[in-house]
């Protein structure tokens, strides 16, 4: 048992955790943090898609233990003060269909546009591409990342 | 054209808010408190055997385990359409993986640890794990019990063998028809076993409470007929349908993996094992793959023949599926393709059996197309040859053999109204068919591929719907039904529905997905039917509600009923322009009269849908004479494909598909259903392939080795085209498209590879790598 | 809980704390630095590790930098700071064009260059450009400083040279004194993400001085001197590039799997040959180095 201290949207937390706990599994079911999704458990589908300071990872391939003096930011950090332009421009545009790739994918569209204010097309679907979807067929997710840089300008 | 005002507009979702906030709550999110349990299953590890002993006792030990249960606690079948499915099985697995047994336990390392001390003793059995394998003489019978089943009037199973359902079509004289032909081309196409892969797993909280109600939480496509099954099950337990209710959260993707029933019954018999405590069974992406449905594979065998001018004379379609260890719910697939297998064509003389074939593999069951995507490939793959050995363009020869409506089905009934016409010369216009493309790169050889499509829903004739309709005092409405939101966006739809009646705007209008205690019945969310069927029901309702507001307010305020009419949520009169009443004046608390008293109370609106004219009385030898089907949606699609001649990598360059909606009500929601739905059928082509070892195990159940498309692996170009013939029954003219985005799709590509390679691919999936070792093998 | 049994963990502050650590826990102890191959195998039961070393406190180690004629890039170096980095998409264009295909981009966030090959398994991205450039791979333990000649490093399928007391700090290339250009390719099922089936690494010093290293298609990726003997004394054309593949059919001994075939994994060991060459030697030949 360790006791932990880092961020979690913009929030100090403290909590004991055990080694053989990863992130997704301390967010999710002692935190009450419930946006990241479990949809492989082995990194391959990103819907587990948490920012650590700032850069995607995969939050099931992070032991909860590596989060202590860091800084974790999930969909409901980026939502906290009412939806950020992006989230807007998704909502407008029907994007998302059964929503569960949602999080992950728009933590991963969040970190693009931050980085990068005016991506090619092909930089959007490199950033997205470790987010998979079975709904949408990516070409709205696209759209409107590339509809919100157009805006942005 | 009527001006609508929600009708036809891209209506922002309205679950949209909580999807994209990451509010969205699905099975799993919900919290249950400290006292719930865990459930992990046991699993087979033979593809067929008989189990002898279940030793229980080690597992029992284990601290915070609290019990065990095997099939003996649950000796009941069930199933949709026949009754051949266990809750956990009883003397037998018949394929990888079934669950034999479940553990109990405080956490879920206690229920893992359980799980793993569970000691089984088998004797393997001989196993078969191919359709053709499973019908050869002698082979091993994996259900001796077949015929004593309950099932549906309509399947005809086949005593003392593997076949579980035999659909046949006699239609004309299909011998004098292949006589009559100039041509005739016969052959076999393969299509094997796909996976749905929707995101979020299948999950499953129950609690049998104290007071005898057993409440289910699940991802589900079906809340009702979750219910239904679960009752019938566990009847012997002593419960009633009124006892059950199953609360639909949000659903990650369902595609027709969570219709019907899977592990949630699990999870339900389970609870009322421990009665008193929410147990909770999660499934995990390798269940995903190896125990939940799978799409069923097939062998088809198709024999066509033409007149020289291309005129289809005769069709013959023998179609073998491997439909998996239960076939409860995979023989309807069966049974919808017997019907439909001559494609969206008109021919006289039809011969169609379809048989439901027990295998040792997963269960087959409903998946996204229903079959459609599967005989399809062969039948428009045949089309496109047959065309091209008779030197007759490919769009021609369909156009010259299109049904129209009015042409008689394969089972005799009448085409509905359809744009396949109008979907044919959109598509064949914006993909510039007959212009050939060439390109600049030596290695690379481009192709375009075409291919028409159809579906009808493939339900009991009886499928209903219904809604309630609840105003609130400000005029606000609760619009509840139980047809289920699983990503394309139905609540929404119904309440542009309910909207554009009663001139309610849909921000005011809440729908939500279903609770079966508060939500009236919906047969299920499948079949690309809930569109029309629910929408229909709130039609109803918002027509019901919408006439007891006249009625009302023409006896209080002394107006002819029949000049009433609401605009902005208010009643107006034409023949008394500067009347005016709020709804929310009186919707919930009635009109005052002069005298003091009140006229009304709350609005409630009803409605029900249920087609009464779809019947599967039919003669079982040739299937004439039924209505099984309500309607067929149509559609055509074409594709330009550019293949790496030296990688056998394919590249769509660009896809084009339109499909008769009848009417769009949401166009955003109709595009985003044929972006989705066309990926989902490309990878079912290019990337997607299932693969098992001898002993019928799966080997790649995970995403790193089934590889679903990623955002880089889109097309280039899409251009999805609405077009609309109204469907006479269906709300404001529409009927259902979700499934069929997706069915076109491998035919055209072969198509396009044979236009550019001029290589014919008769199975599928076609890989890169296999496409590249084809190539190789033709050079040389 | 996705990892069930219980293992300790410590973070240390200082290269020397972990190898004290190592030196004292040795093949009970994995270090964790990205973690994302780890993670697995733990759930999978594959690696059962006692301790976990956490060893991303050592700042130290993410050092990517020119140490006189050398590239360092250290052990902690992720493959978004390869990508990320204008040295090595100037200086080492095979190791950015291979960075750039690895997984997706939340794990290439954590996922490090020297994790990838000190995991060993078939499917490596990093192997074959460090092969081309003959790189180094320098370890520390109790017992001192140790380098490993990168053609030396690879045992097995997933087993190294390394000793259970070692750390590898970081990796150091030589880089050539003249221009040189190279290219990676890697065979994937489609665009997205996947794990290598084959790749090919080709590095260009001259006109007639080609290096080419082979991955994924053999039990551990290696140069091939045959290859590079052919080129190197006759020079590229059609006609040795068909000498070559017939060559290669020799010298790798790829499998059939879950993923793919042997067949097709040998003729697109021999595609992917031709193009590495062909656009390594086009990028030599043009004035600047076109990274991708």
């Amino acid at each position: 048992m360790k006791k932990i201290s880092f961020l979690l949207n913009g929030e100090a937390r403290s909590i004991y955790v055990e080694p053989n706990e990863t992130l997704l599994e301390l967010l999710r079911d002692r935190m009450g943090t419930k946006s990241p999704k479990c949809g492989c458990d082995s990194g391959d589908c990103g819907a587990c898609t948490v920012m650590l300071n700032g850069c995607t990872v995969r939050s099931c391939l992070v032991f909860a233990i590596e989060a202590d003096r860091q800084e974790i930011t999930t969909l409901e950090g980026i939502s906290k003060n009412g939806l950020s332009p992006l989230q807007k421009i998704f909502l407008e545009h029907n994007v998302f269909q059964c929503g569960y790739c949602a999080p992950g994918m728009i933590l991963s569209a969040t970190e693009l546009v931050t980085k990068n204010p005016h991506p090619t097309v092909h930089q959007i679907q490199e950033a997205i591409a470790g987010n998979l979807c079975r709904c949408t067929g990516y070409t709205p997710v696209i759209e409107a990342i590339l509809e919100f840089t157009k805006q942005e300008q | 054209m009527d001006a609508y005002k929600y009708i036809g507009q891209p209506v922002v979702k309205v679950d949209g808010k909580e999807k994209v906030s990451g509010a969205a709550l699905f099975t799993d999110d919900l919290e249950f408190g400290p006292d719930l349990l865990y459930a992990e299953v046991v699993e087979g590890p033979h593809a067929h055997a008989m189990i002898n002993s279940i030793n229980t006792s080690e597992a029992l030990k284990v601290p915070e385990v609290l019990a065990v249960v095997t099939g003996k606690d649950f000796p009941y079948n069930f199933g949709l359409y026949m009754n051949d499915r266990y809750i956990f099985a009883q003397d037998r697995v018949r394929f990888f993986g079934e669950q034999i047994a479940a553990v109990i336990a405080r956490t879920p390392q206690a229920a893992i640890k359980g799980a793993q001390l569970v000691k089984v003793n088998y004797t393997p059995l001989p196993k078969v794990l191919g359709p053709l394998e499973a019908i050869a003489e002698g082979a091993e019978i994996l259900h001796p019990d077949l015929m004593n089943y309950v099932h549906v009037p309509w399947f005809f199973p086949k005593a003392d063998s593997n076949i579980a359902h035999h659909r046949k079509i006699r239609k004309g004289e299909p011998d004098k028809g292949f006589e009559e032909a100039d041509y005739i081309l016969e052959d076999t196409y393969e299509v094997p076993r796909f996976s749905h892969c929707a995101i979020e797993y299948h999950a499953a909280v129950a609690k049998y409470d104290h007071s005898g109600r057993l409440t289910v939480w699940a991802s589900s496509q079906s809340p009702n007929t979750q219910r239904n099954l679960f009752a019938k099950a566990l009847a012997p337990l002593g419960i009633r349908h009124n006892d059950i209710r199953v609360i639909a959260p949000h659903v990650g993707g369902g595609f027709g993996s969570k219709a019907g029933v899977t592990m949630e019954i699990m999870a339900a018999a389970i609870a009322m094992k421990v009665q008193g405590h929410p147990v909770k069974m999660m499934w995990n992406r390798e269940r995903e793959f190896y125990n939940t449905y799978q799409r069923l594979g097939v062998v088809a065998k198709l024999k066509v023949g033409v007149k020289k001018d291309g005129t289809i004379t005769a069709l013959k379609h023998d179609l073998y599926w491997d439909a998996g260890a239960y076939v409860e719910y995979a023989a309807n697939v069966v049974n919808a393709v017997g019907l439909s297998a001559i494609g969206p064509y008109n021919i006289k003389n039809v011969s169609i059996d379809s048989y439901c074939i027990y295998t040792n593999l997963p269960p087959g069951g409903p998946y996204r197309g229903f079959g459609y995507s599967e005989f399809l490939f062969g039948l428009e793959s045949h089309m496109s040859r047959i065309a091209k050995h008779l030197g007759i363009d490919d769009v021609e020869i369909r156009r010259k053999n299109m049904i129209k409506e009015g042409d008689l089905t394969a089972y005799g009934a009448h085409m509905n109204p359809n744009g396949l016409s109008e979907a044919i010369s959109k598509v064949a216009k914006e993909i510039e068919w007959g212009k050939k493309i060439k390109s600049k790169n030596p290695d690379l050889a481009i192709g375009k591929g075409f291919a028409l499509f159809w579906k009808a829903p493939a339900m009991p004739p009886n499928a209903s719907s219904s809604c309630f309709l609840k105003f609130n005092e400000d005029a606000s409405i609760n619009l509840l039904i139980s047809g289920m939101d699983i990503g394309q966006g139905l609540l929404t739809v119904m309440a542009q529905i309910a909207a554009e009646i009663l001139s309610v705007p849909t921000s005011k209008i809440r729908t939500e997905n279903p609770d079966t205690d508060r939500n009236p019945y919906e047969w299920q969310t499948v079949a690309s039917h809930v569109t029309w069927s629910c929408g229909n029901a709130v039609r109803n309702a918002a027509i019901d509600a919408r006439d007891q507001i006249f009625a009302l307010v023409a006896r209080s305020k002394f107006l002819p009923a029949d000049s009433l009419y609401l605009e902005d949520e208010k009643v107006r009169c034409r023949t008394k322009p500067d009347f005016e009443l709020s709804l929310k004046e009186f919707i919930i608390n009635g009109i005052q009269m002069d005298d003091g008293t009140y006229r009304g109370g709350p609005v409630l609106g009803r409605g029900i849908f249920m087609p009464e004219f779809s019947s599967t009385n039919a003669d079982p030898d040739t299937s004439q004479g039924g209505h099984p089907n309500v309607h067929y949606t149509v559609g055509a699609a074409a594709v330009i494909l550019e293949i790496d001649k030296q990688t056998g990598k394919m590249r769509i360059l660009k896809v084009v598909e339109a499909i008769d909606v009848g009417k769009a009500l949401n166009p955003s929601l109709v595009k985003g259903q044929i972006v989705g739905g066309l990926l989902q059928g490309i990878s079912t082509v290019l990337y997607e392939e299932m693969k098992f070892d001898h002993r019928g195990k799966m080997l790649n159940p995970n995403f790193t080795d089934y590889k679903i498309p990623t955002a880089l692996d889109i097309p280039l170009e899409i251009v999805p085209i609405i077009i609309e013939v109204a469907q006479p029954d269906g709300p404001f003219g529409a009927r259902g498209m979700g499934e069929h985005p997706m069915i076109p799709v491998a035919p055209m590509i072969a198509n396009a590879i044979d236009d550019a390679l001029g290589l014919r691919i008769k199975s599928m999936p076609i890989t890169a790598e296999k496409l590249c070792l084809e190539i190789l093998k033709n050079n040389k | 809980m996705a990892i069930p049994y219980e293992f300790g963990y410590e973070k240390p502050g200082s290269l020397d704390h972990a190898i004290r650590l190592l030196g004292e826990h040795g093949k009970n102890a994995r270090l964790l630095a990205g973690g994302t191959d780890l993670a697995n195998q733990m759930k999978q039961g594959y690696r059962v590790p006692q301790l976990l070393i956490d060893i991303k406190g050592i700042h130290e180690l993410k050092e990517i930098r020119m140490a006189g004629k050398e590239l360092h890039i250290g052990a902690l170096a992720t493959f978004f700071d390869l990508r990320s980095s204008s040295l090595i998409m100037e200086k080492a264009n095979i190791l950015y064009e291979a960075a750039g295909l690895v997984a997706s981009t939340g794990v290439r966030n954590r996922a490090t260059m020297v994790g990838n090959i000190c995991s060993a398994v078939a499917c490596m991205d990093s192997a074959t450009p460090l092969l081309v450039h003959d790189a180094c791979v320098h370890t520390r333990s109790v017992n001192g400083e140790k380098s490993y000649p990168i053609g030396d490093w690879f045992i097995e399928n997933r087993k190294t040279a390394i000793q259970d007391d070692e750390i590898v700090t970081h990796i150091s290339i030589p880089l050539p004194e003249k221009k040189y250009a190279g290219a990676y390719q890697k065979m994937m099922r489609y665009s997205g993400e996947d794990l290598s089936q084959a790749n090919v690494s080709v590095l260009v010093l001259s006109e007639k001085h080609f290096r080419v290293a082979f991955g994924s298609v053999g039990p551990i990726p290696k140069r091939s001197p045959e290859v590079e003997e052919l080129l190197n004394s006759e020079g590229l054309s059609e006609k040795t590039i068909e000498k070559a593949k017939v060559i290669i059919e020799t010298v790798i001994a790829p499998i059939t799997d879950v993923r793919a075939t042997k067949e097709y994994r040998m003729h697109m060991t021999k595609v992917m040959f031709e193009r590495a060459l062909t656009t390594a030697l086009d990028r030599y030949r043009k004035p600047r180095i076109i990274a991708h």
